[in-house]
């Protein structure tokens, strides 16, 4: 422990460095921290590392320059915002930015601020806060106030906030595709109409409820309902590759759809056919086989239809 | 005499019977019933027996059938007999946390004072039943908590979260506790409240959640984290160390190397059997037609492929999001 701190007396930049792909999250950290108090002299080294393969030391490294605060990593920390694969990394890249307070980060962030990732929208919120900027557009507002998860203030923002909230209808988590469904709803707007049909379609079933909700306060005929609905992602196996599987290879087909003994019944079935094959020869085995997998199939058929029914 | 008819619809007429003869071992095999109609049934005639079977129930009890043990509890809750109490605290410590549950609600209606020291150790109880059994039997009991982070178990117990928040920094170890619960539910209000509470006290609980397994306790974590001083540059390094089921390329190379189609399965490919039938198959057959030396010249290099497509896959499979 004694040691990070010898090594930032000593600016072992490199030592330093190399302690960011530490076993222990507590020495990354303590070595972020301390390669931040080094200054412009630790900025180079630093900045080699955004495109390093090991996430941690991404995060490691731009949490040092975040500190370090150089005008230089701004151009560098753009490029990390806009394209690193990592959520988390394109999060701490925008936080940094934040950090570092120049106003050339801003064009950068608000873009972020759509972003998929939700952390990395909310990191964009709040490094946006930290520089001083103000919203130029309504769109703009309504989006920040999205990444800041500010419901009620979306909420007020009335008609305007409308396309940012059906933009962001892409948000992976259903929670988040609650929200908006219900401020579309209280809105009222004819824009709010466009999202009606993709709410419908949404993969999330209570998404799907609120939806219905929705398009009848938007004034959709009830009547358009059910067609709205049935557009929606068949998420469940597919029956006809149920029953394929499960002629050819008895057993798989139910495997597939989720059940554990499907795995057994497969190992039953091989028993049987090389049992057959010592007894029968290979010809006449499948001979006596052959209707066993024409019902085994048509009964998969028949089970995966009814449970797709079920789970509407 | 047995008739065929007497063994079947036997149970209901039994009760009264065996209550009226006194018959406790006879009502506690009577036990067995999986209806709830019976069992609830059972628990009443023991209870209307009274402190003569006090001995037996505790014998009973003893034996540690969950089924049992509830309806067992339930008969000592009619009785109110203060010779259960030692017997019921030692309940408290059960595995089955109904059975934790029950004997806090039992201590609770008994109301011996015996009781109150093993019930604060369960409002630390794992199960928020059992926390939630012994929070209200506290309170029934008169119970008054010493200081504010007893105080502050208590309300947590009952999930009285308002009165939670204004403790203020004394609910911390209370809400840290919870933070293990196996209720992602639970877990996220413990996590809000100790944001509202803006402690830095509150700082490694909050590090801890950053990392949880569920991802909605880690975006609450992250709200809550900058209310209460943790710089926002630290949370992506703390959401980093969140558990990742993350599959090694090694592993599943070779298995599909020594056995063609399971490392495909490792990867949680359904077709991965699939393939590992098709090729048990396949080289059975190649066996017979090209014999043994030639099967393996063709099937190695296939294996191969198999192998490194796989240990490809495992590469590219895509991260949990956060």
């Amino acid at each position: 422990m004694t040691d990070i701190e010898a090594m930032k007396n000593a600016h072992d930049v490199k030592g330093l460095i190399r302690l960011l792909d530490h076993d222990k999250h507590n020495i990354q950290w303590r070595a972020a921290d301390a390669l931040g108090t080094l200054g412009e002299m630790a900025c180079d080294p630093l900045l080699k590392l955004l495109v390093f393969p090991r996430e941690n030391v991404r995060i490691g490294a731009i949490e040092a320059l975040g500190d370090i605060k150089s005008p230089r990593s701004v151009e560098p920390l753009i490029q990390t915002l806009a394209k690193d694969k990592s959520n988390e990394v394109r999060w701490v890249a925008a936080l940094a930015l934040g950090e570092i307070g120049e106003s050339r980060a801003i064009p950068a962030l608000v873009r972020a601020l759509n972003e998929e990732d939700r952390y990395v929208r909310f990191g964009s919120a709040k490094a946006l806060e930290q520089i001083g900027w103000s919203a130029e557009t309504d769109q703009e507002l309504a989006y920040y106030y999205i990444a800041l998860q500010e419901w009620n203030a979306v909420k007020k923002m009335g008609n305007a906030a409308t396309v940012a909230l059906i933009d962001m209808l892409k948000e992976d988590h259903p929670a988040i595709r609650t929200q908006i469904v219900e401020i579309l709803g209280s809105i009222r707007s004819i824009e709010a109409k466009r999202a009606c049909e993709r709410v419908l379609r949404d993969p999330d079933a209570d998404v799907r409820w609120l939806g219905v909700l929705l398009s009848k306060r938007c004034g959709m005929p009830t009547s358009h309902l059910p067609i709205g609905l049935s557009k929606r992602p068949q998420t469940g196996p597919n029956r006809f590759g149920a029953t394929l599987l499960n002629f050819f290879f008895v057993g798989l087909g139910y495997d597939y759809l989720g059940k554990w003994w499907g795995l057994l019944v497969l190992e039953i079935y091989l028993m049987l056919v090389l049992l057959g094959q010592l007894r029968f020869g290979a010809f006449l085995t499948f001979v006596i086989l052959f209707p066993i997998m024409a019902l085994f199939a048509t009964q998969t058929y028949y089970m995966a239809k009814r449970e797709s029914l079920l789970a509407g | 005499m047995v008739t065929f008819s007497s063994l079947f619809g036997k149970k209901k007429a039994d009760i009264e019977r065996l209550t009226a003869a006194k018959d406790i071992s006879g009502l506690i095999r009577a036990l067995h019933s999986s209806d709830m109609q019976t069992q609830s049934e059972v628990a009443k005639a023991l209870g209307s027996l009274g402190p003569a079977a006090m001995d037996e129930l505790i014998r009973a009890l003893k034996k540690k059938d969950k089924e049992n043990q509830l309806v067992i509890i339930q008969a000592l809750i009619e009785i109110r007999d203060p010779r259960s109490v030692p017997v019921l605290i030692e309940s408290l410590k059960d595995e089955n946390s109904e059975v934790r549950w029950e004997a806090a609600i039992a201590l609770g209606e008994i109301g011996d004072p015996r009781a109150i020291d093993p019930l604060i150790l369960s409002l630390r109880d794992p199960d928020k039943y059992a926390r939630y059994g012994a929070a209200f039997s506290l309170f029934k009991m008169g119970w008054k908590p010493p200081n504010d982070v007893e105080k502050a178990f208590l309300f947590v117990g009952m999930q009285e979260w308002k009165a939670v928040r204004l403790i203020g920094d004394s609910a911390i170890p209370a809400l840290t506790h919870i933070l293990h619960d196996q209720h992602s539910n639970v877990r996220i209000k413990a996590v809000e409240i100790l944001g509202e509470l803006k402690s830095t006290q509150a700082i490694p609980a909050l590090i801890q959640s950053l990392a949880d397994k569920d991802s909605e306790v880690r975006w609450e974590a992250v709200l809550a984290s900058p209310k209460c001083g943790i710089k926002l540059m630290h949370l992506p390094r703390g959401l980093s160390r969140r558990p990742k089921v993350t599959k090694n390329p090694l592993i599943a190379g070779f298995l599909n190397f020594v056995l063609p189609g399971l490392g495909y399965a490792y990867l949680a490919k359904w077709w991965g059997v699939m393939i590992y039938e098709i090729d048990i198959f396949g080289t059975i057959l190649l066996f017979q037609y090209l014999g043994e030396e030639f099967s393996y010249e063709a099937l190695l290099p296939i294996y191969l492929l198999l192998a490194i497509h796989a240990y490809y896959l495992a590469i590219k499979m895509p991260k949990d999001p956060p």
